[in-house]
């Protein structure tokens, strides 16, 4: 059975760093496709597509072996822990996992909190922060625009992913410690990678040489 | 992940019956090469492990019979004074899942090679791979793939740089993701670093036939690890001139699964287009003096319920019944 090989790409901002990086490489993806509202989109190699997802269910798809390789930030791999291989570091989407607070707070004003409450999309490296930080703080789990949270009064900071800083100071906020830093990683379903070498890693190579020729 | 519905299939027709025709085959050719089956009690007798499937009888908890190669090491240690050399068993273990599609009941063949302490082991570990290579053509799979690995290969390394607890266990995720930037980033700032680093790339370089070894020269450890390379090279010798046709022999230099356990040569039994390995096992030295009994073992595992449910998804890998 000779199925079409299947990449997860992401959608949104590492999505839209990786699409032109791709352009006029084997993998390029179909430009009227990409316009239109179709999710799997042919590539210029034939035999490979790409499927178009959400950070948060990539690795599943490539996990499940739906997707032979994906691309996915690092924070994601760590907040979810799925069973994949992670065959390197792509370089680019870099940011940083920061505690973020609105100006004039510090970090020790947060610690000096006798209950701190954290928005965040990552409870899982928050609670690891918290854990190396001997603090204590109520989660609030939120899947989308945390910046808002202090804003409000629902949290006294967030744990959000910072690249420039720039939606950050449009709400009044800065970064007040550095949890961690993300990048893009190349993923690999581990049964396809070590079931099918020959058809996968042909396939991995292919997208670094695709990655690795754009300045 | 936590899976809160449990996944308990039921078999119907093809597959029960294709079950009871696996398990028949499998344990014959067991017991052709005097492998002696036993079954432990399917209620565990030892205290519930976290991943066993527990509950209350009355005010009493139960737990049943999780993994066979644990349940195998109580019925033997309890019962022998000197162990049988060769052991077999067939049946189901109930384990709560960790990925979701995981089911709770898992049927799984397997055998067991168990020596006194200090008894050279190398024929042992071919004796398995010899016996693992005949299971595909046995289940019907028309072409399988046979990884040889030796979870020395990282151990030693790590306990040569006094390399344990959180740190350690950070270095083996990494390479179970084949991730070698992922042990730069773990190890940045140790004096390892750069020697687990590069020792690490040198593992996960090739995934390849017997050539694949030859990669460990790269290796900053490769003195230290010479008898383990020694080993492979000589099974693979051993092997390679008795290769069934469409079984494909591979050295897997980074098999980092079940590190904890295994001591020695690993083996893994995957076919092509298969999402899970199908078969596992290893040398585990240490499992029965943790016992209290001064004997080694090795052995492996087929993984029935991954089996069928490949036969059910991919037909197309397994030849048609006769």
């Amino acid at each position: 059975m000779n199925q079409t090989l299947l990449i997860a790409f992401p959608k949104g901002r590492l999505g839209d760093e990786l699409v032109p990086l791709l352009a006029g490489t084997p993998l390029a993806l179909d430009a009227a496709a990409l316009k239109s509202r179709v999710l799997r989109i042919p590539t210029a190699t034939p035999g490979v597509a790409a499927l178009l997802l959400k950070g948060a269910d990539l690795p599943r798809y490539v996990a499940a072996g739906v997707a032979s390789l994906g691309i996915v930030g690092s924070d994601t791999l760590d907040e979810m822990d799925m069973d994949l291989l992670e065959l390197a570091d792509l370089g680019f989407g870099a940011c940083r996992l920061s505690l973020c607070a609105k100006a004039g707070v510090s970090l020790d004003d947060l610690r000096a909190k006798p209950h701190l409450r954290l928005a965040t999309k990552f409870p899982k490296a928050t609670e690891a922060w918290l854990a190396h930080e001997e603090l204590t703080a109520e989660l609030v789990p939120l899947s989308s625009s945390a910046e808002l949270a202090p804003l409000l009064g629902l949290a006294d900071a967030i744990v959000d992913l910072v690249q420039t800083g720039g939606t950050l100071k449009a709400h009044g906020l800065v970064e007040t410690a550095i949890l961690g830093r993300s990048s893009a990683r190349l993923v690999a379903a581990r049964g396809a990678y070590l079931s099918e070498p020959g058809r996968i890693r042909p396939l991995a190579e292919m997208l670094l040489g695709a990655l690795k020729a754009k300045p | 992940m936590a899976v809160r519905t449990p996944h308990f299939p039921d078999l119907l027709f093809n597959s029960a019956a294709r079950l009871r025709r696996w398990e028949g085959a499998l344990m014959g050719l067991l017991a052709d090469h005097g492998y002696r089956e036993l079954h432990p009690s399917l209620v565990l007798r030892e205290t519930p492990p976290e991943g066993a499937l527990r509950f209350f009888d009355g005010d009493e908890l139960v737990a049943l019979r999780w993994d066979f190669t644990v349940a195998l090491a109580g019925l033997l240690t309890r019962t022998f004074p000197a162990p049988p050399d060769r052991v077999a068993y067939a049946g189901a273990v109930f384990r709560r899942p960790v990925q979701p599609w995981e089911a709770v009941e898992r049927f799984e063949v397997g055998c067991e090679r168990i020596q006194p302490e200090g008894e050279p082991a190398a024929e042992a570990d071919v004796e398995l791979a010899r016996l693992l290579m005949a299971v595909p053509g046995l289940l019907g799979l028309k072409s399988a793939i046979l990884h040889l690995g030796n979870a020395a290969l990282v151990r030693r390394p790590l306990e040569a740089e006094g390399l344990f607890g959180e740190l350690a266990d950070a270095v083996v995720a990494a390479l179970s993701r084949r991730a070698p930037h992922r042990v730069r980033e773990a190890l940045d700032g140790h004096p390892s670093a750069v020697r687990l680093t590069t020792h690490a790339e040198a593992l996960l370089s090739e995934l390849d036939g017997p050539g694949t070894l030859s990669a460990l020269a790269a290796s900053p450890y490769a003195a230290l690890l010479e008898e383990e390379r020694n080993h492979m090279d000589r099974a693979l010798k051993a092997l390679l001139p008795i290769l069934p046709p469409n079984l494909e022999l591979r050295v897997d230099l980074a098999d980092v699964a079940g590190l904890g356990f295994y001591t020695g040569p690993t083996l893994r039994l995957w076919a092509p287009g298969a999402q899970q390995e199908l078969a596992a096992g290893g040398r585990y030295d240490r499992l029965f003096p943790g016992l209290g009994r001064p004997w080694q073992a090795a052995g492996f595992c087929v993984r029935l319920s991954r089996l069928l449910d490949l036969a059910a998804t991919r037909p197309d890998l397994f030849e048609e019944p006769r």
